[in-house]
């Protein structure tokens, strides 16, 4: 029975094999079709990098906004050197007064 | 494989053309290879609309990933591999209808013994194809690359990513599914 049923698979392989299928109706005009295809695709992806683009000039406006406002707000650093080097000096003697050092 | 007359171009030659925006030069890589596709996928499909479908896919697909197509394999070789992809995922997308396909629905019919004679070779690709659609889309999928296109297992192995030892076993569950389907079909004709 398995034996017959192993000859009989593969007489239908045999057979399926033999017979090519149908596939004119798929042929025709087949490269137009697939070829509007990608264009199609290519055209919806088109617009965001196109907008990606368009947003270029908007984004260095930004970087720009944002460099002048660093530049304007920033706290002003002081120019006297002997207050900045001095600046946690009270603190450091205060700290030995109290440790005893 | 790659190119017929001595004055066409390769099929290399080809992608890198079509990689730089040619059109026409992926055109020809169509025309070239199309019939190989269409063959394949006609194994998978119900219908002229679904191989279309399908043809169209593993097109498209070739297209998005032509850039990363390198030149260690022969392009036929590669585009198979797609195709083969393709075809896999179409049988998987039909997994769920296929869920509710009865034994009884469907059945090509086998009673008229005078048309029988006339398409013997009609009629076994329809049993064949009834059988198949029963099986899991992993299973159909081995079982039609072995034995209708007769690729071997190192091939199999090589176009799904499966080790050659599943391919063996997947090859030998689908041939025992396809066994089953039929002896019940065969209850069924003659009970």
């Amino acid at each position: 029975m398995k034996d017959n049923m192993d000859e009989r698979l593969d007489r239908l392989f045999a057979a399926a094999r033999n017979e090519r299928a149908a596939v004119s109706q798929a042929d025709d005009f087949f490269e137009t079709r697939l070829l509007a295809r990608i264009k199609e695709q290519r055209e919806l992806a088109g617009p965001w990098y196109a907008a990606a683009w368009r947003l270029l000039p908007a984004f260095a406006a930004v970087a720009a906004m944002v460099m002048v406002c660093t530049l304007t707000f920033n706290p002003s650093r002081s120019s006297d050197m002997f207050a900045a080097i001095t600046g946690g000096q009270d603190e450091i003697v205060g700290m030995s007064y109290l440790t005893g050092e | 494989m790659a190119s017929g007359a001595d004055n066409e171009p390769s099929d290399e030659g080809l992608v890198r053309a079509a990689c730089a925006g040619n059109d026409n030069a992926f055109s020809q890589l169509v025309v070239r290879h199309k019939r190989r596709v269409f063959g394949l996928a006609a194994r998978f499909s119900r219908n002229s609309h679904e191989l279309d479908d399908i043809c169209q896919d593993v097109f498209v697909r070739v297209y998005e990933k032509l850039s990363s197509f390198r030149n260690d394999a022969p392009f036929e070789h590669w585009l198979i591999r797609i195709a083969v992809r393709v075809c896999h995922d179409a049988l998987r997308s039909r997994k769920h209808e296929k869920n509710h396909l009865q034994l009884d629905e469907h059945g090509p019919e086998l009673r008229d013994r005078g048309e029988e004679a006339r398409s013997e070779a009609r009629q076994a690709r329809e049993v064949l194809a009834f059988a198949l659609e029963r099986l899991k889309p992993d299973e159909r999928l081995v079982i039609t690359l072995l034995e209708l296109e007769q690729f071997t297992v190192r091939e199999i192995a090589a176009v799904t990513g499966w080790s050659e030892a599943n391919v063996k076993v997947r090859g030998y569950r689908a041939r025992q599914s396809l066994k089953r389907v039929l002896e019940k079909y065969d209850e069924r004709q003659h009970g």
